[in-house]
């Protein structure tokens, strides 16, 4: 049964057409690659699948459901966008894990065994925990960011280029956890990566954004 | 004097007061300061600024009228409004309504109700004590606002990234912003706090030493300027407070997404 499903979304900025019908569906447990040239408008389409910003055509639809019908919050809760560049909040490591907790649509404490489990996997040692988080270099705090979006238990994760600060170790760490998840608990991915050899390997399809850049400036396609 | 009351100055009083003047511009002078025309212009504001306020006063408060009365304090709370924005580096579409709609109900209620409810002045919008008191409120409020906007504003522009990443892990946009604006009414709120941890210590406020100076026992100063240092307090906080909410309002859409295109730069 498709659980993800965007349906001919066109994306904007500033009023500048960049992509449009964009239409892609994902299965539970589903990894799929985008690709395009740079500037084309993989980090917008990734933010408006997660609903920071409004598609201006098309819908998208998790379970079914649009992000109205879900509310907001719901919405990207389970369909969690990480950004390239990782945000640390003040304080340790824990805490930033902890902070989606104190939202009312997340609401449940992460495991601190778990966490522990997480970091491992991800070769971090745990006692990064206790750990000031904006003092970790940017390649441990992007995989810290990917433990908290994690965290909340997604349905989607829409990742913008996940290891561009990861070494060769630490990138097949990443790989093979968002692997284990989605073979485990079905989590379906949406990965941005410059790196072909990567998407080989890490992705069974690949949704190429170069089809779908709006020629002209302001001009829907119709048709 | 010494039965007290207040002693009434003439012209000669303050021609000579005009002297005092008249050492600050023989130090620019003398100092090579070139502010003599400056120190001559901001002089003669004053004198001729004051004295239309107060024939203004002198005729609101003779004729006694409701409507003459609130006229002024909608002027008076429409140029605070103004002054609070002006010293902010960033505003929002509507923000000079919305000072303005955020003065009124935070400077007016606390004014009223402590003409009302503690002074006990009858009527309750009496201009001899509504207009000094929010006068006072005003300038306070306007303050803490004009911080606080600021600071919120700068926050939300600065740190979107920040803001996203929250919204993007199913924050609403009220916690999302929640560390914007908790800093941002503390920032707003500070001054007022200051000032009433060294009320009486390093000055004595304005108003208190008026009274003393019309003949009025301190203690008897003190009490109103007890009741003033709490009315500010409240009226600041409260307008902190509103101003910030009113700007997430207005910088978050309904679907919980950061307008950052809605806050202009200046």
């Amino acid at each position: 049964m498709t659980l993800f499903e965007v349906a001919r979304v066109g994306v904007s900025v500033e009023g500048r057409r960049l992509l449009e019908d964009v239409s892609l569906t994902l299965d539970a447990g589903e990894l799929v690659g985008v690709v395009g040239p740079s500037g084309c408008g993989k980090t917008e389409l990734l933010r408006t699948l997660g609903a920071l910003r409004d598609p201006d055509s098309g819908a998208v639809r998790v379970g079914g459901r649009a992000p109205s019908e879900l509310s907001f919050p719901v919405w990207r809760r389970r369909v969690t966008y990480v950004a390239q560049r990782p945000v640390m909040l003040d304080g340790t490591v824990r805490e930033n894990l902890h902070r989606p907790s104190r939202y009312a649509s997340v609401g449940a404490t992460p495991d601190e065994d778990e966490l522990r489990a997480l970091l491992e996997r991800l070769a971090l040692a745990p006692a990064v925990l206790d750990q000031v988080a904006r003092k970790l270099s940017v390649g441990e705090q992007q995989r810290v960011a990917l433990i908290r979006a994690l965290g909340i238990r997604p349905s989607v994760v829409l990742l913008d280029e996940p290891t561009s600060a990861l070494d060769p170790e630490a990138t097949a760490r990443v790989e093979d956890l968002v692997r284990a998840r989605a073979q485990t608990d079905g989590l379906a991915a949406i990965i941005v990566s410059h790196d072909p050899e990567q998407r080989a390997r890490w992705t069974s399809r690949r949704l190429d954004l170069s089809a779908h850049r709006a020629r002209g400036t302001g001009t829907a396609r119709h048709g | 004097m010494a039965d007290g009351g207040v002693i009434p100055l003439g012209p000669v009083e303050l021609a000579i007061a005009g002297g005092l003047v008249l050492v600050a511009g023989a130090v620019s002078l003398a100092l090579r300061l070139k502010l003599e025309h400056k120190l001559g212009v901001a002089a003669l504001r004053t004198v001729v600024q004051l004295l239309l306020v107060g024939y203004v006063l002198e005729w609101v408060f003779r004729i006694q009228s409701p409507l003459v009365l609130f006229a002024v304090l909608g002027l008076m709370t429409a140029a605070a409004g103004r002054a609070a924005l002006a010293r902010s580096s960033r505003t929002f579409a509507g923000a000079q309504l919305g000072a303005f709609v955020t003065l009124v109900l935070t400077g007016l209620t606390t004014t009223f109700a402590v003409t009302g409810a503690i002074i006990g002045v009858r009527p309750w919008y009496h201009a001899q004590y509504v207009i000094p008191l929010l006068g006072m409120v005003l300038g306070n409020s306007l303050t803490g606002i004009s911080l606080s906007l600021d600071a919120v504003l700068t926050d939300l522009d600065e740190h979107r990234e920040r803001i996203e990443m929250e919204l993007s892990l199913g924050a609403t946009a009220w916690e999302a912003a929640r560390d914007s604006l908790t800093d941002s009414a503390r920032r707003g709120m500070i001054p007022i706090l200051n000032s009433m941890t060294v009320v009486g210590i390093v000055s004595l406020p304005g108003m208190m030493t008026g009274q003393i100076l019309q003949g009025a026992s301190p203690l008897e100063a003190v009490k109103y300027q007890i009741v003033v240092m709490f009315m500010l307090a409240a009226s600041t906080s409260l307008g902190c407070m509103s101003v910030t909410l009113l700007v997430v309002r207005r910088v978050f859409n309904e679907r919980h997404q950061l307008r950052t295109e809605r806050i202009l730069r200046r």
